[in-house]
């Protein structure tokens, strides 16, 4: 029985932390996937000599972060959209930031007012149509995508993913919701079939003929370009791809951001602004173009070759909070139209 | 020694502790849900709720009733006769149960869709040249759930159906061929029924709460509208109330049947244990057998296998195989102490909650199951309340459980005792009673009696629920990616962060070596209950 306790309390020593404070690590809560960010880590461990931690989850670390509290090991949190930003700054997890690098680095209305956030890079909300059957005028605005012309021609994911969610609310913002929920409508009338699939999904669907047109961030459509698997490449050759609303009175084509910040309750602050100077800064900012077909957010970065073979655009300039505070009625409009 | 009433009271007070720890993270949701939901639920009702309660309930009934028919046509064929390749095909009947049901709705639907080989074989044979010539059957639907769900569910209600089948005394069965009634349905399964019905309730627990296939499939349930409330509106409290009015509802489905099997006892007195002789088929009736067993085989596992293991072949990369590796190590670690760990919490229970217990201490026990009826990432938000007020608590201490790999075994815990628990009681049904009494009288206390009497009578149940435990923490994806501590990848979440981007073929890998590693207890278990 003695050996048998001694086992049991050996097991519990092996499965709790007896927490010691590292000085030279950095841990990350992400909801980026790690193979994506693991490039820029690497960079900044060899620059800085600072090891990072990663603990990736799509769902749920706010919760983790603020269950944990004071105790929370976290120093850096970051995030593929301006919704999840939001939410930590509105459960008063992240702490203020004050780097002239990144007031510099970061333009104002990509970063929190309170500078407890700042956006790190920038993704469009595309169209993408398929060549032979959609001419390459024919879609202008996103408005256009309600036209009853285009009914059972349409594909899309499902509304309640943050990219659909946060693109309704830039259309409630610009429109009102009356006219908002009316284009709402008018959209899903025309889709081709149930919403499904993630953005890749929607560009094989135009390819395989269900439908003729689709709502993709722009990323997905470089990874398919480049991708290893030669079908991917098939599809985006038989593809048009539409920067919506760029006439000389329009808004600008919707964009989202991916960004980060630091948690409140680091013990490690100075470190974790340094992270996140180092992914505002030239190298990153290019970096962030070359994974993964980004936009860099720095003024003074240009986009990718690549990208700027896509054609320049012109951007939505909402405050990107906006964005964030329409998301709940965003849903509710997506729940009430079914999309 | 026997019977001392601090040593009665003590044994009591910790089941009671015991239930209420695993218990606890299913109160802290229940205390999230008490919050103000800011007018959520009359626009859910004018728009969505209708169709999420629909929705789920046509997803339960469909994979209730399909793999009903498949588990227990085949439970019955392998129990009740003997043909070529039986042996064999009892053994793979089990194995869909290490495919995790969202890997397999990935797999499938590379496989059905209209770039797949199933379309493409169509296209080319017929002619057809668009998708718009022909139809086929969307595999992202309700019935494509239904279908996926069913194929790796069933084995849960195989497994115990088989066992109550082969142990229902052969005299049974003259009784019933002597009185020309069906053998099946007037004896086996009235007699299997606690057995069916406990695979009928993991069943209908794993669809509920399952977020991978659901997602993928965009079927929207009451757990895809959890999360739309959740991430979408912001809203933890609507999430956490919807999330315990589904809990409600299965909590009274499952005491529905508990109470309308009422008094009855399924548990065999009788001297001779001599257990009905398999009857041998040769011919075409062996044959129709062979079928039968291969169909739901064949959708389990043998079909996403394949593919899984096509993706692997087509796209060799050593380099992956290395890194897997120690992401194989962690899983096992976990799965091996985490299923141990729910054993030990199982019998603790179902020893003292089922066996002459009073009704409270029986409440506690079937509630201490509970977790199971929960979506992985709500339970997780339950289990992060309750280790960070254990945190704030211990301060003083320097050790901290949250963000270690304590807490992940807590939520393995709490989530998977079903599995144990289920197993454990529904070994002790089969005992006869008057066993532990008479060890009582014979001066052992309720512990000894539950080491030397309880405990090697059910040893069959327990390695089962033990190997299912083990099967489940392997596949379990939403607990561990937001509970995990940093750095720590299982193979279910080192696959998904691939096939969370649809990228297959990166995730097949990982995919495939989830499956064969959860084979390796299957097998064994099988090789246990036949000897």
């Amino acid at each position: 029985m003695l050996k048998f306790k001694h086992f049991v309390f050996g097991l519990v020593l092996s499965v709790v932390s007896l927490q010691q404070v590292v000085a030279e690590e950095l841990n990350i809560y992400s909801h980026r996937q790690p193979f994506l960010i693991q490039p820029f880590l690497d960079a900044f461990t060899q620059k800085t000599g600072i090891k990072t931690n990663v603990l990736y989850s799509s769902k749920g670390l706010a919760q983790r972060l603020r269950a944990e509290g004071k105790n929370s090991p976290a120093d850096v949190v970051l995030t593929v959209d301006i919704g999840r930003l939001y939410i930590y700054r509105d459960l008063n997890l992240l702490a203020e930031v004050k780097s002239d690098k990144l007031l510099e680095n970061v333009p104002s209305h990509m970063r929190a007012i309170d500078n407890t956030w700042f956006a790190l890079s920038k993704r469009s909300r595309i169209i993408v149509t398929a060549k032979d059957r959609v001419g390459p005028d024919e879609i202008k605005n996103i408005e256009d995508l309600a036209d009853p012309k285009w009914k059972g021609r349409i594909c899309s994911r499902p509304g309640s993913h943050v990219y659909n969610r946060a693109l309704m609310a830039s259309v409630i913002a610009h429109h009102g919701a009356e006219k908002a929920e009316e284009w709402a409508v008018g959209l899903v009338n025309n889709f081709a079939r149930r919403p499904q699939g993630n953005d890749r999904a929607q560009v094989k669907a135009i390819y395989e003929g269900v439908c003729d047109v689709g709502i993709i961030n722009n990323y997905y459509f470089g990874k398919l370009k480049f991708s290893e698997d030669e079908n991917q490449r098939a599809w985006t050759k038989a593809m048009n791809l539409t920067f919506p609303n760029q006439g000389t009175n329009e808004r600008g084509a919707h964009v989202n951001i991916s960004g980060g910040g630091v948690a409140l309750h680091s013990k490690n602050k100075a470190n974790a602004v340094a992270l996140l100077e180092f992914l505002s800064d030239r190298a990153s900012q290019q970096l962030f173009g070359e994974i993964n077909f980004e936009y860099p957010v720095n003024p003074r970065v240009n986009p990718t070759a690549e990208l700027q073979s896509w054609g320049q655009f012109k951007e939505d300039e909402l405050p990107i909070e906006r964005i964030a505070e329409l998301s709940r009625q965003a849903q509710m409009m997506i729940d009430r139209v079914g999309w | 020694m026997a019977f001392s009433p601090q040593v009665l009271e003590f044994r009591k007070a910790s089941v009671f502790a015991l239930a209420f720890l695993l218990l606890s993270p299913v109160f802290a949701l229940i205390i999230l849900s008490f919050g103000d939901s800011e007018g959520l639920w009359p626009h859910l009702v004018r728009s969505v709720l209708g169709r999420y309660v629909s929705t789920t309930l046509l997803l339960m009934i469909g994979v209730g009733c399909l793999s009903l028919v498949f588990g227990m046509t085949c439970a019955w064929v392998i129990a009740a006769y003997r043909f070529r390749f039986s042996n064999w095909l009892d053994f793979i009947i089990l194995l869909p149960i290490a495919c995790p049901a969202y890997l397999v709705a990935y797999a499938y639907t590379d496989f059905f869709e209209y770039a797949g080989p199933v379309q493409g074989a169509l296209r080319q044979l017929m002619g057809w040249h668009s998708a718009r010539e022909y139809y086929f059957p969307e595999i992202r639907s309700l019935g494509g759930a239904i279908f996926v769900l069913s194929s790796v569910l069933y084995p849960y209600i195989y497994l115990l159906a088989r066992t109550a089948f082969r142990h229902i005394p052969a005299n049974f069965y003259e009784v019933a061929a002597l009185s020309n009634r069906s053998i099946f349905w007037n004896i086996a399964l009235p007699l299997a029924r606690p057995a069916i019905v406990a695979g009928l309730a993991l069943v209908s627990m794993e669809v509920v709460s399952d977020f991978g296939t659901v997602e993928f499939f965009a079927l929207e349930t009451l757990t895809l509208g959890i999360f739309n409330v959740w991430i979408g509106m912001d809203s933890i409290t609507g999430a956490a109330q919807i999330a315990t009015v589904t809990f409600a509802f299965i909590i009274i489905l499952l005491f529905a049947e508990l109470y309308s099997r009422g008094s009855k006892r399924f548990n065999d007195t009788s001297r001779t244990q001599a257990i009905q002789h398999a009857k041998l088929l040769t011919g075409t009736k062996s044959f129709f057998c062979i079928l039968i067993c291969l169909i739901p085989i064949s959708f389990g596992f043998l079909i996403p296998v394949g593919i899984l293991l096509w993706n692997v072949i087509m796209t060799a990369d050593l380099a992956a195989l290395r890194e897997v590796w120690t992401v194989l190590r962690n899983s096992v670690y976990v799965s091996v102490i985490g299923a141990v760990i729910i054993m030990l919490s199982a019998i603790t229970i179902a020893s003292s909650s089922k066996v002459n217990a009073s009704k409270p201490m029986r409440v506690a026990g079937n509630l201490s199951a509970a977790g199971y009826a929960f979506p992985g990432t709500m339970l997780a938000i339950g289990v992060l309340s309750c280790l960070g007020a254990a945190d704030q608590f211990l301060s003083w201490t320097n050790i901290y459980l949250s963000g270690t790999l304590f807490a992940l075994f807590f939520a393995y815990l709490v989530r998977f005792q079903a599995v144990g628990y289920g197993a454990v009681s529904s070994g002790l049904t089969k005992i006869p009673l008057n066993l532990m009494s008479c060890s009582r009288t014979l001066g052992l206390n309720a512990q000894q009696t539950t080491l030397r009497v309880t405990i090697p009578l059910i040893q069959k149940s327990i390695i089962v629920g033990a190997v299912l435990a083990f099967v489940d923490i392997m596949k379990e994806l939403p607990m561990t990616l937001l509970l995990r501590p940093f750095n720590f990848e299982t193979l279910a979440t080192y696959s998904y962060q691939f096939a969370h981007d649809e990228l297959m073929d990166q995730a097949s890998l990982p995919a495939l070596i989830i499956i064969l590693v959860g084979l390796v207890p299957v097998i064994f278990l099988n090789k246990l209950l036949r000897a």
